[in-house]
Formats: C-alpha cells, sequence, structure tokens
C-alpha cells in the first residue's frame, strides 16, 4: 500500500533560521498520526509546507501520489489536504453556517447544495444552533469546532489539524477529542494532529513523530515514544536525560 | 547624455524636496496605517502660510519655517482628535471617507479665504538667488533648489533619529507593530496617533513653506503631490523612512528623465509604470519590513 | 431590506420625475439622474470594495472604457448605443482582468496604490491617443430620432424629454445591475469574495484561489462602471479623457458606500441618495449668488461628510433601523 502523504527530505529556512531540517515522513490513509514536539521545533512550519501555505526549499512533498511541494494552498486543498490554524482563521465577519458553506464550495458550485453539507457538517460537529451568528461571537472552542467544520466541508483525505485543543478548558478539550475520534471513525480521514500536550496526542495517534529543533528525532507507537530518550532530553532538557 | 546627466541632478535636487513631501506620509500611512485623503491640501496650507507670512510681514519665506511647522503641527494633532480618533473605530474605508471630507474642507477653505488664483512668493532668499547656478563637471545645479534641497536633507535626517533613535520614536513604532501591547507597556496610543498625525502635518507644511519659493500657492495644488506621497512612500516601503527618502530621490530622476523625452505629462505616469515594476518584482517595496 | 421597504422605494424612483417633469424642473431630474448614476457605481465598487475588501482608488479607468468604447463603435460604425453596451462591457472587462492579474500578488496598501498607478498612467495616454482624438475629445455624431423606437435604440432624445428619458435609462440598467449582484451575492462568487475579504490564507487553506477571485470580483466592478460610462457618454454626447477619468468618479461611488454601510448590497444606494442631492443642493444654494465660486458650499459639505465619518464610521445603515421600524409599527397598533 502505498502512502497518502509522503514528506521526502523536506527543509526550510528563514533566512539563518533552519525551521525544518531533512524531515521525512508518511501518512497512511485512515491513520491518526500525532507530531509533537517543544515550542519552536518546526511543527507549525511542517504543515504550512505540507498544505502549500509555504515551499519547500528542499526535498519533495507527495499526496496520493502527486507531487505538492510547489503547488499553492488552494490547489493542494483541492487535490484533499485540508487543515486547520493554531490561531484561528474564521471568517469573522460571516456567519457560522456561510463559513462552512466557503469550505462546501470547494466541492459544488450550487448554494442549496453546499447549504445542506454546512448544516450536515455543523449537526456533526455540534455546532447546529449556531447557524445565524457571526464567527467573530463564538467562543474559542466554537471557533476552532468550526475550523474543523469547514475544513471537513471541502472534503478531504487528509486533515491537518493545527494544535486544535491548545487554549481549550479541560471539558473543551475531552469534546475535541471525541470529535477527532468521530471524525476518524465515522468519515475514515487521515489525521495529522499538531499538538505538544503529550496526555492529548499519546491516547489519541496510532503513531507519533517527534520534532526537535527542525528535525526527527523519533517516530513509533505511543507507548514507545514516551520511554524514548531522546524525546524525554527534547522535552524536560538535557539535565534530566544526562542525570538518568 | 550630458542632457540625461542633467536631468538626472536637477531630479536628484527635486527628489529631496519630494522626500519631505512623502514623509509626513510615511508616519501617518506607512507608519500608523492611517489613510489620509487630504495630505496634499496640508502641504497647501504650508505654501499659503509662506506667502502670507511674506507678504504680509515682508519677512523672507524661509523663515515662515518654524511657525508654520508649529501651528500645523497643531492642526495635525486637532484633525486626529477631532475626527480621526472617532473615525479609527469604524473599517478603514471611514478613513478615506472622513479625509474625502477633509479634502473638500481644507481645499475650499482656503478657495474662500484666498481666492482660486495663483501666489508668488517674492523677494525672498530663494528667488533673489535664481538663475546662479554652481557648474560641475559640465553639468550645472541650480543653487536655490540645492539649498531647499539641503534644507530637506536636514529635517528628514532629524526626522529620521527622531523615529529611530530616540525613545519617543520606539514608542511610535511600537504603537504602530502592536497597540495593546504598547498599552500594556504604558504607551497611551491615541496620544502616539495625536502626536504622529502633527508630526506629520508639520512636515509636509514645512515642505510646502519651502516649495512655495519654487511653485505658484493655489487652492487646489495639493492633489498631485498627496498622489506622488503615496506612490513613494509605497515604493520605499511601509515602515521604513529611509526607504522612504531614496524612493523620492528615484521619483523625482523617473521624473525629470522622462520629460527629456516625453511630453511632461507622462512624467507622473512613469513615476507609477516605475511602481508597479518595482512593485511586481519585489511586492513589499524597496526597502519595506513585510 | 424588507420587501414592503424595497417596493415603496422601486415606486418613488419609477414615479418620482414625472411631476418634477410635468412642472418644468428638468433641472431635479437630472440630479435623479446623477443619483442613480452613482448608486449604480456604488453598487459596482462595492463588490471589489465591500465584498471582497480589496481598496480599488482606480475603477474610473473602466467608466471611460466604457465610454470610449461605444463612443468609438457609434463615431465610426454608426454603431447603437445598445450594442456599444455590450462592446464597451466586454472590452472593460477583458483590459481589467490583463490588468489586475498581475496586481493581485500585491497586498493592501500596495494593490491600492497599484490602482492608483493604473488611473494615472492611462491619464496622459487618454490625453494624447491619436485614436480617441487625445485631449481634443470624441464627439458623438448629432442626428435626430425618426421616432420614438429609434430613440429609444439610438438614445437620442429630443429637448426636454431628455433629462427624463435618460433617467429611466440609467434606471433600467440599474435595475438590471442591482438583479445581477443579488445573484452574485448568493452564489458562490459572493461567499469566496468574503472569505477573501475576512482571511485572505484561510480562504487560501479551503480551496479558495484569492487572486483569480479578486481578479473576476474587480472584473465585476469594471463591468458595471463600463455600462455606466456608455450610458454617460450618450447623455454627455462628447468623451473627454479628464472628464471620464476624472477622480470623482471614483472617489463618488467610494463614498456612497461607506456612507450607506459598506459591504451590503444597499449601501450603495443609501449614500448616493443622501450625498449627490445634498452636494447639488449645496452647489444650487450656498454656490450661488454673492459668494458663487467661493467654494463655501463645498466647505459645508466636506464638514457633513466628516460629521458622517466621525459619528458613523461604519455608514448609516449602521443604525438601529429594525428597532426603529419595529417600534413605529408597534406604535401605531
Amino acid at each position: 500500500m502505498t502512502a497518502l502523504l509522503e514528506v521526502d527530505g523536506c527543509t526550510k529556512r528563514f533566512g539563518g533560521l533552519v525551521a525544518n531540517h531533512d524531515v521525512t515522513l508518511a501518512i497512511e490513509p485512515g491513520e491518526i498520526v500525532g507530531l509533537i514536539g517543544p515550542n519552536g521545533a518546526g511543527k507549525t512550519t511542517l504543515f504550512n509546507c505540507i498544505s502549500g501555505r509555504l515551499h519547500a526549499d528542499e526535498g519533495r512533498i507527495r499526496f496520493a501520489g502527486a507531487d505538492i511541494t510547489r503547488l499553492g494552498a488552494d490547489r493542494i486543498c483541492h487535490l484533499g489536504v485540508a487543515r486547520t490554524w493554531q490561531i484561528v482563521r474564521a471568517f469573522g465577519r460571516m456567519t457560522v453556517l456561510d463559513n462552512v458553506m466557503c469550505g462546501a464550495f470547494g466541492r459544488t458550485n450550487r448554494t442549496s447544495e453546499a447549504r445542506v453539507r454546512a448544516r450536515r457538517l455543523l449537526d456533526f460537529t455540534g455546532l447546529a444552533g449556531h447557524e445565524p451568528v457571526l464567527a467573530a461571537n463564538l467562543t474559542l472552542a466554537d471557533k476552532k469546532r468550526l475550523e474543523i467544520a469547514r475544513a471537513l466541508a471541502t472534503q478531504p483525505r487528509l486533515l491537518l489539524l493545527d494544535e486544535a485543543m491548545s487554549g481549550l478548558t479541560p471539558l473543551e478539550t475531552a469534546a475535541a477529542v471525541d470529535l477527532v475520534r468521530r471524525i476518524h471513525a465515522e468519515l475514515g480521514l487521515a489525521i495529522c494532529v499538531v499538538e505538544h500536550v503529550m496526555e492529548v496526542v499519546m491516547p489519541l495517534s496510532h503513531r507519533v513523530v517527534v520534532l526537535d529543533h527542525g528535525e526527527k528525532i523519533a517516530e513509533g507507537e505511543p507507548r514507545d515514544i514516551v520511554r524514548n530518550e531522546l524525546v524525554i532530553r527534547a522535552y524536560l532538557g538535557d539535565r534530566y536525560g544526562a542525570g538518568r | 547624455m550630458t542632457l540625461v546627466l542633467q536631468a538626472v541632478v536637477n531630479g536628484l535636487e527635486m527628489g529631496l524636496v519630494y522626500a519631505l513631501v512623502a514623509v509626513g506620509l510615511a508616519i501617518i500611512w506607512g507608519l500608523m496605517e492611517m489613510i489620509n485623503f487630504a495630505h496634499g491640501e496640508l502641504l497647501m496650507l504650508g505654501m499659503f502660510g509662506a506667502w502670507w507670512f511674506s507678504t504680509t510681514l515682508h519677512l523672507d519665506p524661509l523663515l515662515a519655517i518654524p511657525p508654520v511647522a508649529l501651528v500645523m503641527f497643531g492642526v495635525g494633532r486637532l484633525i486626529y482628535t477631532l475626527l480621526m480618533r472617532r473615525v479609527q473605530r469604524g473599517e478603514t474605508f471611514a478613513q478615506i471617507f472622513a479625509t474625502i471630507g477633509l479634502f473638500f474642507f481644507l481645499q475650499n477653505s482656503a478657495v474662500a479665504a484666498f481666492t482660486s488664483d495663483y501666489r508668488f512668493v517674492e523677494g525672498g532668499l530663494l528667488s533673489r538667488l535664481s538663475g546662479i547656478n554652481l557648474h560641475l563637471a559640465g553639468l550645472s545645479v541650480g543653487l536655490p533648489l540645492l539649498i531647499a534641497g539641503a534644507l530637506a536633507l536636514v529635517l528628514f535626517l532629524a526626522l529620521y533619529l527622531l523615529v529611530e533613535r530616540t525613545e519617543f520614536g520606539l514608542a511610535l513604532q511600537a504603537t504602530s507593530e502592536d497597540r495593546e501591547a504598547a498599552m500594556l507597556v504604558g504607551i497611551r496610543p491615541q496620544r502616539m496617533f495625536a502626536v504622529a498625525w502633527g508630526l506629520g502635518a508639520a512636515l509636509v507644511a514645512v515642505a510646502g513653506a519651502i516649495l512655495a519659493n519654487f511653485f505658484a500657492a493655489y487652492p487646489q495644488v495639493g492633489f498631485p503631490f498627496t498622489v506622488l506621497a503615496y506612490a513613494i512612500v509605497a515604493l520605499g516601503g511601509f515602515g521604513s523612512i529611509l526607504g522612504t527618502l531614496l524612493a523620492a530621490l528615484l521619483v523625482g530622476v523617473v521624473q525629470s528623465v522622462t520629460v527629456v523625452y516625453l511630453p511632461p505629462a507622462f512624467k507622473d505616469a512613469f513615476v507609477f509604470a516605475s511602481y508597479l515594476l518595482i512593485g511586481l518584482l519585489r511586492p513589499q517595496g524597496l526597502f519595506g519590513k513585510f | 431590506m424588507p420587501a414592503l421597504a424595497l417596493a415603496a422605494a422601486a415606486l418613488i424612483a419609477l414615479a418620482l420625475p414625472i411631476p418634477l417633469q410635468v412642472a418644468g424642473y428638468s433641472y431635479f431630474v437630472t440630479v435623479a439622474f446623477l443619483v442613480i448614476l452613482n448608486a449604480m457605481l456604488g453598487v459596482g465598487w462595492n463588490v471589489i470594495g465591500g465584498w471582497a475588501g480589496q481598496f480599488d482608488f482606480g475603477p474610473n479607468v473602466f467608466f471611460a472604457v466604457g465610454a470610449y468604447v461605444a463612443a468609438l463603435l457609434a463615431v465610426h460604425l454608426a454603431l447603437s448605443p445598445w450594442l456599444g453596451l455590450v462592446a464597451g462591457v466586454g472590452a472593460a472587462v477583458v483590459i481589467c482582468a490583463v490588468l489586475t492579474w498581475p496586481i493581485t500578488q500585491l497586498r493592501g496598501h500596495y494593490f491600492a496604490i497599484a490602482t492608483v498607478a493604473i488611473w494615472m498612467i492611462a491619464q496622459p495616454i487618454g490625453a494624447t491617443w491619436e485614436l480617441i482624438n487625445g485631449s481634443r475629445g470624441l464627439f458623438l455624431p448629432l442626428r435626430p430620432a425618426t421616432g420614438p423606437l429609434d430613440a429609444v435604440v439610438s438614445l437620442r432624445f429630443p429637448g426636454r424629454s431628455k433629462a427624463l428619458a435618460f433617467y429611466y435609462v440609467i434606471l433600467v440598467l440599474f435595475a438590471v445591475t442591482l438583479v445581477l449582484l443579488r445573484m452574485v451575492d448568493r452564489s458562490k462568487l459572493g461567499f469566496y469574495f468574503r472569505a477573501i475579504r475576512d482571511d485572505q490564507e484561510g480562504a487560501e487553506g479551503i480551496g479558495i484561489d484569492s487572486r483569480l477571485y479578486k481578479v473576476i470580483a474587480r472584473s465585476i466592478t469594471a463591468a458595471v462602471f463600463a455600462a455606466a460610462g456608455v450610458v454617460y457618454a450618450f447623455w454627455a454626447l462628447a468623451v473627454f479623457p479628464e472628464q471620464v477619468l476624472d477622480l470623482n468618479w471614483s472617489t463618488f461611488p467610494m463614498m456612497a458606500t461607506v456612507v450607506g454601510g459598506i459591504g451590503s448590497l444597499w449601501g450603495p444606494v443609501v449614500g448616493a441618495v443622501l450625498l449627490i442631492p445634498i452636494s447639488q443642493l449645496m452647489g444650487a444654494t450656498l454656490g450661488a449668488g454673492p459668494l458663487a465660486g467661493r467654494g463655501i458650499d463645498l466647505v459645508v459639505y466636506g464638514v457633513i461628510i466628516m460629521l458622517v465619518a466621525a459619528l458613523r464610521p461604519n455608514g448609516l445603515l449602521s443604525l438601529p433601523w429594525r428597532a426603529w421600524g419595529r417600534r413605529l409599527v408597534g406604535r401605531r397598533r
């Protein structure tokens, strides 16, 4: 079986700063992959390269066999990669329903069809009842939900969630985790979650990739990763690792 | 070839004055991101100020610079506190709308006060020096414009130091970067905006007082300068004071070289054509930070 | 807009000029013509400015394109203005798309100055291009209409009926524009424009080609401006570059939009209905008499604009009209 997403030797520099160095990873269809690492490890940069917001300086990124390294964000979305943003990018002056319809218009030109699909996704994500509210007036948790609904409306095969749970209360986080599980179970999407809270990622992911200083330092099943010395060192600092 | 070189020299001289015209806008628009459609009308007020000063008090128009700067600083602050502070709460487009109103108001107040006749400043130092040229390697440099350019350069550099090197300038930049963060460290944004408007108005009015020595003052004189100033600030890049200077010099040169080959009507068109060309190659302007 | 208000507005628009015409106040009919013309330009500008959220300071270029294309076809090929309308709109859309595509890689203020740049370059071209007679201008051929049908087909209306006839011509075009734009507003295009306005990167992330849709938005604006330009040319019977490229063709629609309420379909209409009569009224009262030519009318006009901007920076439609309406209806019961 060929992987859905293949990132092959991806390097991204900002001036002298290397945000990603030679990162290689693959995501299989229907898989939940956790992408973790300390702040500034290059997780969001990698997301940006995959989703076409930035372009990798070196390396190749393939999605479903097609080379997407240099494609624009809109084209990559059409191929089936959707994402959410660490700092929410909901369309603030549009209603919740209109936000999701914008996503649905990627697959249809008919307003009525887009509306039907959007309503279905609002039901699915638990936002039903908020349709006429302006996105700017939602709570943070609902904005993040809205972004997920909008991303799902583009009918992706791979969903990239950039810190979909950061800044949420424990209760909201639990609901968000539940939503991700349902997206996986009911829609069968491959999902990549960026998160720096280990407790959230570990139980959710089938496989975890760890970035530190822009490089991949570990990859494996969650229970192996929590015991990986490099990972512990990256998270807790050298002293802890050396003193063991 | 000499003709072109001569045009370049003339253009550089003019460019120095343009820099002073544009730098006021570089603060209001480039740094504080507020739109002022009536920028050229503030210049017009400066021109009339110098004209009124020299005809009623019989003093050299260059001596009008300090009072014009002082008065216009107050006018700029007033425009902010009375008008733009309220307009700021709305959409950005509301700023365009409000300053179009300001444009009508200032231009036609000048018509009402001075009529649309052309007013010439006479008997000043610069007009007495007119016709005197310095000759250098076969090129002649007009002395009055050279003095005006030098004056503009000095003022420009003073402002550059004020914005880049002083605590006040830092506070101004902080306000433009992030208003809420600036408030957290004790900067009062509205005061910063008011001072920025004051400074912007004073600088462009001083440019007007200098220009009054070379061009006739009349109520409609401002708008072409408004358009040119926007091109210069965008060309230089947002938030870059030094970029504004270099862009102004470039604009002066493009204008005067264009006139060597084409009818004068095209001189601004070529300025804007170079803006498009440079903009497409470098979307963030020549020296823009983003 | 509630159906009742819409019907009332339509009725007033249709009926108002007739008593004015009968009473011999054809000047006021001309004012009404200008109101509708600017309302039309306003709703056109609203597409790129209000919906797509892009600063466009140079839509007047396409007003000029429409006026010139239709005038050229009338002068050289004796073509009907209605065919000129199709050609003018088509030419404006093509020219706008070609010119706008490259500048869409500029954002925010840089894009705005690029639209000014195109206008600044168009001016000396208009003033010197021999094909369009440079600054000497193009004069439309004068020939009396052979009958009522010919008058409508060739937009030649005799004497005193001209003002009224052109009022209805622009009203029809305006109505068509409103219907079409309402369709655009509710279609994928409208959604995409507003998505780009609210967050360009977010929009690209859900598959929206922001450059393409900005070009489409501006081309729709250009089409509306060109259509208005064609009517203007046949109304003025001559096309001069400094007249059709006048800055007011950009600023007035923009101002009408901001006064009414940016982004809503009806905002520019409300704005034009208020602004144009005020400026004409000022001109007719304060601009005449002993103070004529001293700009007093425009001083007052400027003050009014500043007051509206300071008190209602989000436009008059942002006032609680609905609540007032409800209270009014409630009191009557």
